[in-house]
């Protein structure tokens, strides 16, 4: 296989000698980062020709040779909170910070921990989970994210297990030219329960390229936020693959502001009768930025439910990528599947790409998708500025409205709120005042 | 008050209004009827600020300012207000949330502090009552999923918050049943004082056994045909327009 490796993968080749030859862990998992780099050399990084790549600009990320991690130290006033209690793991540049982090009791055998220190404690339990869902399979940086992850978090919930706090997860970058690759594993058992949020941050020109998995089993219920809020020089170039057993829900949240260059790729698999999965997407981009958003949900089992509604705010030159596809199989009768999208553009240069894409094999469906791109209802904007409200603030007013749909399905209030004010702020809209 | 002198408004090259001349005083009520497509929604859009029409002559000064420079948001800062033909909805805006950026932008205006929370939320329960606007309605949406009637009542409401000087009901009747269209003149007339002033649009004589105006006037084709005293409506209720068309072919029929 190595053999046919094209060139560009040498500083990658060496790179990963190195890192491997520091590395104490079970065969396992030594084995699946050998197989992973060994499917990234053959496949290489994506070029424009690949129809999956055609729209991701990635000339100002090749030119950058990555390196691994620095370590860095930073204060813990650096780090988002969220006004509650919380089971707070944080993250600088991909590896543990103890002393910014907080773990609580956890009932019932569950585990919610550094991944690098789960592997040291219970690897029984990541070896059969880590890198066995489906998706993903020909990602080039998801594959040099399987190869190369240093840490990250791996939560086990046992069955029955309800975890009331949330999961708080920080992964802070600092530093030009790292490469970050975070790998996060929650495995929810039958009827477990989590809320989970996921923040990434930084300052610099970065790599992060984080690589998650959700395993949902019977009934589990899964609240799911990614908030990139990466520094505006940064790539992020994100994973998330999903597996739902019977009657499981997973309720997804993407938030997409940071980044100059940002992707996710997210994958489901609703693999048992009845699951259901809701994905509730917001992306704000502005400047010259670009974020790309792919998905693939895939309805396997009868009776199963998927709602995607994506918005996109876009300003200056910015653009956005919307590519999702919903299939279903033959044998997934009954299946209730809707996607939306919508693009709101503030400025003439910016750019929203959509591509909606249904595959239904199975004849008993109920399928729809839609999408529109469109600038602000000018009649909107005058009824706000008939009643004397100046158009700056009007236009922000609509904004804030069209946007703030998607943070209103957001059912975890702290996160809400503090995500409201984000993008109040970005408005210069004052909302305290919000009666 | 309002002084509208020689005006003229083109429309995507279109002539609409050819020749207004309107002196609304303090205190006073006007009243313009017409048919449909005569030109009414147009002047009162020209009086808001809307975009899209041209000016191709004549002035209109509120109270002695030059209006047609003025910025809508300026205008209403200034003290007018335009009830809409055709409210537009605005999913996501509250509807009391709405009317407090409003009611703060224009004290921001007059270099007034914002309003006080207390004095605010008695203002608005006050005027509910006048319109019997229910107080479910101030947590919704902007107009969205309003029937027609809870629109128009919705306009008089903000009307009868923001208490402008001068205020332009664009067939705010239309689509009301008899119990609503007391509600509105009910607002209307209590707003109604030797300060302020109205411009009525309307088709149907019924709104000014309410709303009694002092002056009717009657566009035709973009002119003022003829002008009166409020039995002016009730002659027109019966006759119809017939007599002022000059061009009968050219006015559509009722939408
Ligand atoms: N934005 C526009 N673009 C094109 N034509 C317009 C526009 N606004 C108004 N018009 C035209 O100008 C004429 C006058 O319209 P206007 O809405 O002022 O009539 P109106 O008297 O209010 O009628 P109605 O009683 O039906 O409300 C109509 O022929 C209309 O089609
Ligand atoms: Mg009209």
């Amino acid at each position: 296989m190595t053999n046919v490796a094209p060139l560009f993968s040498d500083p990658y080749r060496q790179q990963f000698a190195e890192f491997m030859a520091n590395r104490h862990e079970p065969d396992a998992i030594a084995r699946s980062r050998r197989t992973a780099f060994d499917c990234f050399e053959a496949l290489g990084l994506p070029t424009r020709q690949q129809e999956a790549w055609r729209l991701t600009e990635l000339n100002p990320l090749q030119a950058i040779a990555f390196q691994p991690p620095t370590h860095a130290a930073i204060d813990a006033q650096a780090l988002p909170a969220l006004d509650t209690p919380t089971h707070r793991l944080a993250f600088v540049n991909g590896r543990f910070a103890p002393g910014l982090s907080r773990l609580r009791e956890l009932p019932n055998q569950a585990l919610v921990a550094s991944l690098g220190q789960a592997l040291l404690t219970h690897p029984e339990r990541i070896e059969p989970a880590m890198n066995r869902l489906p998706g993903l399979e020909n990602h080039a940086f998801a594959l040099l994210n399987s190869a190369f992850w240093e840490d990250g978090v791996f939560v086990h919930l046992p069955r029955e297990t309800v975890v009331d706090a949330p999961i708080h997860v920080v992964f802070y970058a600092t530093g030009d030219d790292n490469a970050i690759h975070p790998r996060l594993l929650l495995v929810l058992e039958d009827h477990a329960q989590a809320t989970v949020v996921v923040e990434y941050r930084g300052a610099g020109r970065y790599l992060n390229a984080p690589v998650t998995e959700l395993q949902l089993g019977a009934g589990a219920v899964l609240d799911y936020h990614k908030i990139q809020e990466e520094s505006p020089q940064a790539f992020h170039l994100g994973g998330v693959r999903v597996q739902q057993d019977r009657d499981s829900q997973a309720n997804l949240h993407l938030l997409s502001i940071g980044s100059q260059l940002a992707r996710t790729d997210l994958q489901a698999l609703l693999d048992g009768e009845g699951a259901h999965c809701s994905l509730n997407s917001l992306t704000l981009v502005r400047d010259t930025q670009f974020s790309d958003t792919h998905v693939r949900i895939e309805h396997a089992q009868p009776h199963g439910a998927s709602e995607q509604i994506f918005k996109s705010v876009l300003d200056g030159k910015g653009q956005t990528v919307f590519d999702g596809m919903i299939h279903v199989r033959q044998h997934a009768q009954k299946t209730d599947a809707r996607q939306v999208n919508r693009n709101l553009l503030l400025s003439k240069q910016a750019h929203a790409h959509a591509n909606p894409r249904l595959e239904i094999l199975a004849d008993d469906v109920k399928c729809s998708h839609g999408s529109s791109t469109g600038f602000l209802d000018p009649d909107a904007e005058f009824y706000l500025r008939a009643r004397g409200i100046p158009t700056d603030q009007a236009r922000a007013l609509l904004v804030h409205a069209f946007a703030n749909d998607s943070l209103n399905r957001i059912r975890l209030t702290p996160l809400r709120e503090r995500l409201n004010r984000l993008l109040a702020d970005r408005l210069t809209l004052d909302i305290t005042e919000e009666p | 008050m309002l002084d509208i002198r020689n005006l003229h408004v083109t429309v995507e090259g279109r002539e609409i209004l050819k020749g207004i001349d309107l002196a609304i005083h303090p205190g006073e009520t006007h009243a313009i009827m017409g048919p449909n497509g005569s030109g009414k929604s147009t002047l009162a859009n020209i009086i808001a600020g809307r975009e899209g029409y041209t000016v191709t002559e004549g002035e209109i000064l509120f109270e002695g300012k030059n209006l047609l420079e003025m910025d809508p948001e300026i205008r209403a800062c200034e003290g007018l207000f335009l009830a809409f033909q055709y409210p537009v909805e605005i999913p996501g805006v509250a509807n009391l949330y709405f009317l407090k950026a409003a009611v703060n932008a224009v004290r921001k205006y007059r270099g007034e502090p914002p309003v006080d929370a207390m004095e605010f939320w008695d203002l608005v329960h006050e005027r509910m009552e006048l319109v019997k606007m229910d107080e479910s309605m101030l947590k919704r949406s902007v107009n969205e999923g309003f029937s027609g009637g809870e629109k128009k009542r919705n306009e008089v409401f903000q009307m009868a918050v923001l208490q402008p000087r001068f205020a332009v009901m664009d067939e705010t009747d239309s689509g009301l049943d008899i119990d609503a269209l007391k509600v509105v003149a009910d607002g209307v007339n209590a707003l109604r004082g030797p300060e302020r002033s109205f411009l009525v649009i309307t088709h149907y004589q019924r709104l000014l056994d309410y709303i009694v105006p002092d002056h009717v006037h009657v566009l035709v084709n973009g002119r003022i045909a003829r002008s009166g005293g409020k039995d002016l409506a009730l002659e027109l209720e019966k006759q119809g327009y017939a007599l002022y068309n000059e061009e009968p072919g050219r006015a559509r029929r009722a939408a």
